[in-house]
């Protein structure tokens, strides 16, 4: 068979159809919803994750209904489109790895949800209630892409070191680089950590800088300034990484010194952020995990420079 | 990791779409480490699907249902779990056999658990599913009888 014969072959084929047809509806459903529906850059509706998904796997059920697929066929047709949808949106959207990393879970799961609802629905030929199933999707993409989103958190953690305030103090505006080695599995795939810390100056309104792994900055003010006791700083500027655009705004930091009165500090750290990708059910646990080991890579260096 | 998620996060069960998620990524994981399970619960599938009456369908907490009349008899979940409705009695003899045990849940019902290991448990599957078939085609038959004694009178 030529390679012209092959390819034709492959195009008519039911199982590619499904695949083809699930994605492009996929990208002219989001691109619609961009160009009619402007929102905030980054900002990403639960519907892309969830009904979006959903439809894809209902598609291309409907592309296969009359291939007499097997349920293992049907799962591994089903991660082939899903994987299709992950590597277009690393092409056409821009996403980074990690971020398609933390995503996929979702993508995977609706499409192959998806795929298996749509062929109970196909085979019962219920033409009725198939189109209010497929109707009623669509009009919750629509409200909830018209819906406001917002979404606040704050992460909160403590450590003990066996040091007075003032040492810890010395090591919480500013401190050496992080020479310890990653122990969070997100950072050592390549995800961004904390590295060191610059002050200009030990006062109220100084700027303090945040510096990763990769070389990112993040631009702090500090807003609060209590020697041995409470330290508060601002983000003014974060860095444009794919990984992060737009779809989570760090805000604000603290630490906070509470001494315990038998040589002992504890150190607390507080972050603020907005997220802004949805549902938060599923993304807020992605971001406490992070930030609370942004917190603790932070917290036991300063724990090993004041215990020294 | 799934009696874990069932006994910790069961209460989650009732929000939409929420368990049925779940079971499509058991499969994916399956389908990844142990893709012949999938293949046992199509085949699984095929035996049913040739039992007259019979539907296959999503179960509403995730995995495939079997229906007989519309009525549910069994359903499997993608990480090989096997729950069987049968009788109390029917239940008490075959749990002599130590093959089967009590529904991961419903302890003091007529469900059974039972789980694909290995390709024989297939065919063990099969005969508590036909036996859970019979049961149930029984039970839509006297209710049907009855029925009929009843419109005769």
């Amino acid at each position: 068979m030529s390679l012209k014969q092959t390819f034709y072959k492959v195009r008519s084929s039911k199982i590619v159809q499904g695949i083809l047809i699930a994605n492009i509806f996929a990208f002219l459903i989001i691109g619609m919803q961009s160009s009619l529906l402007p929102k905030d850059v980054g900002v990403l509706v639960f519907s892309e994750f969830v009904i979006i998904p959903l439809l894809m796997g209902i598609i291309m059920a409907w592309c296969w209904k009359d291939t007499n697929m097997r349920g293992t066929q049907i799962t591994a047709c089903s991660i082939l489109g899903s994987l299709m949808a992950i590597l277009l949106s690393f092409i056409f959207l821009g996403e980074g790895i990690i971020c398609l990393l933390i995503v996929s879970p979702l993508i995977f799961g609706f499409v192959i949800a998806g795929a298996f609802i749509g062929r109970s629905m196909f085979k019962k030929s219920n033409q009725k209630l198939n189109i209010s199933i497929v109707s009623l999707l669509l009009g919750i993409f629509i409200v909830d892409s018209l819906s406001d989103h917002h979404h606040e958190n704050m992460v909160s953690d403590e450590i003990l070191i066996h040091a007075s305030p003032a040492q810890v103090w010395q090591h919480v505006v500013a401190f050496d680089p992080i020479s310890q080695k990653e122990s969070y599995w997100l950072f050592n795939i390549g995800m961004p950590s904390p590295m060191a810390t610059t002050v200009s100056e030990h006062k109220l309104g100084a700027n303090r800088k945040c510096i990763f792994s990769n070389g990112y900055i993040f631009d702090e003010k500090i807003v609060k300034f209590d020697v041995n006791e409470n330290l508060v700083f601002d983000i003014i500027d974060q860095p444009k990484d794919p990984e992060i655009m737009g779809h989570i705004d760090i805000k604000r930091g603290q630490f906070m010194l509470k001494d315990n009165g038998n040589g002992t500090t504890t150190l607390i750290g507080n972050s603020w952020y907005n997220l802004h990708v949805f549902p938060t059910w599923y993304y807020d646990l992605w971001a406490e995990s992070i930030t609370r080991n942004v917190h603790f890579r932070v917290m036991e260096h300063i724990k090993l420079l004041s215990e020294r | 990791m799934f009696s874990f998620v069932v006994r910790k996060l069961g209460f989650l069960k009732d929000i939409p779409l929420l368990a049925i998620l779940f079971d499509s990524l058991m499969r994916l994981w399956m389908f990844i480490v142990k893709p012949e399970l999938l293949h046992w619960i199509d085949d699984l599938e095929e035996n049913v699907e040739r039992m007259p009456g019979t539907t296959v369908g999503i179960h509403k907490y995730g995995g495939t249902a079997f229906n007989y009349s519309g009525k549910e008899f069994a359903h499997v979940h993608s990480n090989g779990l096997v729950d069987i409705l049968l009788n109390k009695e029917l239940k008490k003899s075959l749990m002599m056999d130590g093959k089967i045990k009590d529904h991961h849940l419903f302890k003091n019902s007529g469900w059974i658990s039972f789980y694909l290991h290995n390709k024989q448990d297939v065919a063990y599957a099969c005969y508590l599913l036909k036996k859970a078939y019979d049961r149930a085609r029984e039970k839509q038959n006297s209710v049907r009888q009855a029925l009929i004694v009843q419109s005769l009178q």
